[in-house]
């Protein structure tokens, strides 16, 4: 665990190190805030982030393959992988600081947002409990959108490969769990829809707290990381 | 500390190592010699664990490297080719990460990158980003970050690729520095390389170990060049009808090359040229010369280079197992 800390200590800070991770922050801190200041600081409606965690699902699904991107795939094409891979560290090790160290840096480019709250709080009184809803759901589909991109960036020398990659398969995940059940019917078409992670977020969205989507956000995002973990040991066998 | 036990390695259909045992003693300072694709890096990546053998064994202190790989890689540093470094890292912060990842806690980490930054000399730039150093002081923060832990073993794949010729001699002295203390593995293709910071030197060429032994051993083993040096001028006019030395050896049997340089004190210096695997042919040029009436001042043969050893091995595997058409490992 040590050794998984230390590099996504570095991973983190290497966000920083590079005008791309303010690129990402601005770029999301830009969007998202027009979104709220067209759509919530406006006279008569509620004192809620409901739009904002709405439109920030969407952003979400290409600025955090943007963000995972790099995680392996950067490494690997530049050679610094095997200085990695040579030192102490298992592969178990290396995909979770590299995962970790990207979560990271989601927090730091969530965290801004807060002054969101900040303002509903000194023009009304906002109901807490759907804005922590709704920042646990961004948080729970943000991590299994990087863990999606680890896994794509330990497959791949190419980042761009690997943004699409993410990108589009949750994009056809959802279509598929939303369009697929029809053509299917009871009971599989409800077995497929659980699949989709919008209809999720969305129920968050609008502050409610189910464990069940907790646990689905978590455990799909554990099985790209073993994915991710598989992958990088394949390498050895290449 | 290094055992090599029959030791194979296939990419798919092309068979990169065929066979290789060989074991290198602590504190060895060993130079892996080969063309390009001879299974150098592919050797030493499996002795640093970062692939399996197909089959065969590979031990470091006593560890596989496979099922002890964490073990090995705490034993060894292990400097891929070309250095690769976080360029956007300060020389300082890669340093004290490396240190971190090595398992030293922030005191001992402090004190393992203050002494490996002056042992590389790069405590002067611990304060600039690793992308705008140069080629050569990138490669020594490399050295540095491999030694952080202080390992038994040090592997350096082609430590002085792409430096220029100041930047090698330093890369040199200080490998030479650092070689003293631990067993020390060289990859590289460049013969000056590991024949001047070497005391042994293993040669492959096509996946097998085609030569062991140090430099001069390897050498000596050679049979003659087949090279041979001779100062001479042509005789007085009173001798009788007088034959430059050039005529002379050109009419000598056997005889390959000529190269004829004039001296400024009138003597010619030949290097003659013959068969590489000929007898010795120091008696008939000197018959030759003395029946012609030519002054010799010198006659020697030349002897063999490590560079002669080097091609000459790599042609025999060349010749012995000929790389496969194009296409036949696809």
């Amino acid at each position: 665990m040590r050794a998984s800390l230390v590099i996504a200590a570095r991973e983190a800070a290497s966000f920083f190190r590079s005008p791309i991770g303010w690129v990402v922050i601005a770029l999301y801190l830009l969007l998202s805030g027009a979104f709220v200041a067209l759509s919530t600081l406006r006279p008569g409606e509620p004192a809620t982030l409901r739009a904002y965690f709405g439109v920030s699902q969407w952003i979400l699904l290409i600025v955090a393959p943007a963000i995972s991107m790099r995680l392996l795939a950067d490494e690997a094409r530049s050679g610094t992988l095997e200085s990695l891979m040579t030192a102490p560290v298992s592969d178990w090790a290396v995909v979770l600081g590299k995962y970790l160290g990207s979560v990271a840096f989601l927090i730091a480019m969530l965290a801004p947002s807060l002054v969101y709250v900040a303002l509903l709080e000194a023009l009304a009184n906002p109901d807490y409990g759907p804005l922590l809803a709704g920042y646990t759901g961004l948080l729970l589909v943000g991590m299994l959108y990087l863990a999606a991109g680890t896994l794509a960036s330990a497959l791949t020398e190419n980042q761009t490969v690997a943004l699409l990659a993410t990108f589009f398969f949750f994009v056809f995940l959802d279509l598929a769990a939303t369009q697929g059940g029809r053509w299917l019917g009871p009971p599989l078409d409800q077995a497929l829809f659980s699949l989709s992670v919008l209809s999720r977020i969305a129920d968050m969205a609008k502050g409610v707290i189910d464990t069940a989507h907790a646990a689905f956000f978590l455990s799909a995002s554990t099985v790209f990381l073993v994915g991710a973990v598989v992958a990088l040991e394949s390498r050895r066998w290449r | 500390m290094i055992r090599l036990q029959d030791v194979h390695k296939s990419f798919g259909a092309v068979e990169a190592v065929r066979g290789i045992t060989l074991q290198i003693a602590a504190g060895q300072v060993v130079g892996v010699l080969g063309p390009n694709g001879a299974g150098k890096t592919t050797t030493v990546r499996m002795i640093a664990g970062l692939i399996p053998p197909s089959c065969g064994t590979v031990t470091l202190a006593g560890m596989d490297s496979v099922s002890d790989s964490i073990g090995v890689r705490r034993r060894l540093g292990y400097l891929p080719e070309s250095a690769p470094l976080y360029r956007e890292m300060r020389v300082g912060d890669y340093l004290r990460y490396r240190a971190r990842l090595y398992g030293l806690d922030r005191r001992a980490g402090r004190a393992a990158v203050g002494r490996c930054a002056e042992l590389c000399r790069v405590a002067d730039v611990r304060r600039r980003r690793i992308g705008h150093l140069s080629k050569g002081y990138r490669q020594r923060v490399g050295l540095a970050s491999v030694l952080l832990h202080d390992p038994q073993v040090l592997i350096l794949d082609e430590p002085t690729s792409g430096l220029d010729p100041a930047q090698i001699a330093e890369t040199r002295r200080l490998i030479r520095d650092l070689a003293g203390t631990r067993t020390t593995v060289i990859v590289s293709h460049v013969l000056p390389e590991v024949e001047r910071s070497c005391d042994r030197i293993i040669l492959l060429a096509r996946g097998r170990v085609q030569a062991d032994g140090s430099p001069e051993a390897l050498v000596k083993a050679l049979p003659g060049a087949g090279r041979y040096t001779i100062e001479a001028r042509a005789a007085p006019p009173s001798a009788g009808a007088p034959r430059s030395p050039d005529q002379v050896l050109r009419a000598v049997a056997g005889v390959e090359s000529l190269e004829m340089m004039q001296s400024p004190d009138g003597w010619q210096r030949c290097l003659v040229g013959f068969a590489p695997n000929a007898p010795d042919q120091r008696e008939r040029l000197a018959q030759a010369c003395a029946s012609a009436g030519l002054l010799v001042r010198e006659l020697r043969p030349q002897a063999a280079s490590l560079e002669d050893v080097y091609l000459r091995v790599v042609a025999y595997a060349d010749n012995a197992h000929p790389a496969p058409a194009e296409g036949a490992a696809a």
